[in-house]
């Protein structure tokens, strides 16, 4: 391993420290007590407890101890998985965000790597002909639609086709009622039925995450549309379009990659948002549900593995782009 | 495009803000009745009384519009504020002194790492959402990427000739950062007041949407959560009237916040903008 990779390794890993620490200060820091649901709006609290119950719950979550050793409590559960217990849901918040992770995962992973491909595509023909008219429209297009907040992208699909044209389903992520049956057929049928539900989901997160790929694409294309190389290659009489795929395509994968990592938390977020227009029952609705029944342990523990989960990838982004930048040492510019 | 074209638009833009303005300072002159009344029966269809139908409770649409543009406006201006004097002074105490450099970029870096969403939803669950948290939190979590544009732009104007002359001259640190420093950071702060202004009103929309707005003042967003609360919304024939005006008042606020962004960086740096250096998207 080289010693840039060695570096990047050591930061993460105190950027990942730093973000079990702050989820560790952040209830503390903040006003309010945790045994006074209600405080911060300036109501009392609907069950008035007991003194001694009140000394027994401070006890049963190290509300007691001292800061440090709040803290090492708080490590302690971390490093067995112990990520809390819903009050609401009167469930393991661990188990909770293990069931709704696939739904988000597959509709973050799925929508980014569709916006990747399309704006790539998008900003390479916006750029080929800067200040065209292609271009013009493009840009100004996916400028409007980068402003936009991903739940109105999301409203503006539902109600054009679900609502109107009744193309998609208007809720859920999967018909209900429906037996599962364990036969091929039944579950390419189920497979089938959950892409359905979830195509406006999606589609709403392509949208929302397009704009930012068409326009690195798009600055990154006119910077090296002159260059020699692409001199050399119209003058060896390829047609445009085998210069823009084979010989201006690749100069983008470097700045790509990097946005890519950089939007990861953001299109997270618009997931999350996105999930509660459409009732996917993935993370997002359950924070939703979380914000609605002042469920601070699935707030917490949805912070913790979101920011741990987009620390992770960044750093898997920015290892591969080590390995990559090695290889073509001269860089346009 | 054509000189006269441009104004067009830009004009346009600039009559656009000040109606979204003007409806959100005049709001309690416009509105026909007070948007936490209960004005008439619930799920009134439009009529020369209720120019825009009620709600689920019949409080008046039109009224709560126009005190929701109000909201996102006065949440987009104070975040604006205070996250721009944040970022400002970080970075320039970043930029010009190496301990809190060494204390302050770090955090930076930490906060810069982090999706924001889930971050916002746990703070201001925890501190009670209500306007004045809010804008805070929106203030508080928003100022790092400008902070770092800021120091850079300190960084940069360190080395030049004219603040290594008044060195030779036997500037002090102090008179450094007061009489060259600070001024050359200057002319980047109109750009982040108004990325933030598009950002916060994003934000405070989107938080609204999740059930994080303040239940005692109404916004666009809130306007639309509570809409979308309702099982049945699809089912009843007055839905266009719950969900299009505070959905097209967002967008109207969002867009043209973003043009007026677009139009004050043409105008300030019109250099600034070298083909092939990715624009910022975020604020």
């Amino acid at each position: 391993m080289s010693r840039a990779a060695v570096r990047l390794l050591i930061r993460y890993l105190l950027l990942a420290g730093g973000v079990i620490l702050l989820n560790f200060l952040i209830p503390r820091l903040l006003p309010g007590d945790p045994l006074h649901v209600g405080a911060a709006e300036g109501l009392d609290s609907g069950l008035p407890l007991p003194a001694t119950a009140q000394a027994q719950l401070r006890a049963y979550y190290h509300l007691d101890a001292p800061l440090a050793g709040q803290l090492g409590a708080y490590l302690g559960d971390l490093a067995r998985g112990d990520l809390g217990w819903s009050l609401a849901a009167n469930a393991p918040v661990g188990q909770l965000l293990l069931d709704r992770l696939p739904w988000t995962l597959g509709l973050l992973l799925t929508a980014l790597l569709i916006a990747a491909a399309t704006g790539t595509a998008l900003g390479l023909l916006a750029g080929w002909a800067p200040a065209g008219p292609r271009d013009r429209v493009l840009v100004a297009l996916t400028a409007a639609l980068a402003a936009l907040p991903e739940f109105l992208i999301a409203i503006g699909l539902l109600l054009v086709f679900a609502i109107t044209l009744r193309w998609f389903p208007l809720l859920g992520g999967r018909t209900l009622f429906v037996e599962d049956r364990t036969d091929l057929l039944g579950r390419g049928r189920s497979a089938l039925d959950i892409a359905w539900h979830l195509t406006l989901p999606a589609a709403a997160l392509v949208l929302a995450g397009t704009a930012g790929f068409v326009l690195i694409a798009r600055d990154v294309t006119v910077g090296i549309r002159q260059a020699p190389w692409l001199i050399v290659a119209r003058a060896k009489g390829l047609s445009e379009r085998q210069i823009a795929v084979r010989h201006a395509l690749p100069n983008l994968a470097l700045p790509l990659l990097t946005y890519f990592g950089l939007r990861l938390g953001a299109v997270l977020g618009g997931a999350l948002v996105v999930e509660r227009v459409f009732h996917v029952p993935g993370l997002g609705l359950l924070g939703y549900e979380a914000i609605r029944a002042r469920d601070y342990p699935v707030l917490q523990a949805l912070f913790l593995l979101s920011s741990l989960g987009v620390l992770l990838a960044n750093c898997g982004v920015e290892l591969l782009y080590l390995r990559l930048a090695r290889r073509q040492p001269a860089l346009h510019e | 495009m054509s000189e006269a074209l441009r104004l067009a638009r830009e004009g346009a833009v600039w009559v656009l803000a000040a109606a979204l303005v003007a409806a959100a300072i005049g709001a309690p002159l416009l509105a026909p009745y007070d948007p936490g009344l209960l004005a008439g029966p619930p799920f009134a269809p439009p009529s020369p009384t209720y120019l825009l139908g009620t709600n689920d409770v019949g409080q008046d649409l039109l009224s709560q519009l126009l005190y929701g543009v109000r909201t996102s406006l006065l949440v987009a201006g104070s975040v604006a504020l205070l996250s721009t004097l944040l970022s400002w002074a970080v970075g320039l105490a970043a930029g010009v002194s190496r301990p809190a450099e060494a204390v302050l970029m770090p955090l930076v870096e930490l906060l810069l790492a982090l999706p924001s969403l889930p971050l916002y939803m746990l703070t201001v669950t925890l501190v009670g959402p209500s306007l004045p948290h809010l804008v805070l939190m929106l203030a508080l979590l928003s100022w790092p990427a400008f902070a770092r544009v800021v120091r850079s732009v300190v960084i940069t104007e360190r080395a030049a000739p004219y603040v290594e002359a008044a060195r030779a001259l036997g500037a002090t640190r102090r008179h450094l950062a007061w009489q060259h420093l600070l001024p050359a950071t200057l002319d980047v702060l109109p750009t982040k007041l108004i990325l933030t202004v598009r950002f916060a009103i994003f934000a405070e929309a989107t938080l609204a949407f999740l059930g994080l707005g303040d239940p005692a003042t109404i916004s666009c967003g809130t306007m639309l959560s509570r809409a979308f609360d309702d099982p049945l919304l699809f089912n009843r024939p007055v839905w266009p009237w719950l969900v299009l005006p505070p959905a097209a008042a967002i967008m109207a606020l969002v867009l043209t916040a973003a043009w007026m962004s677009r139009a004050l960086e043409a105008r300030l740096a019109p250099s600034r903008r070298v083909p092939g250096r990715p624009r910022p998207v975020d604020a």
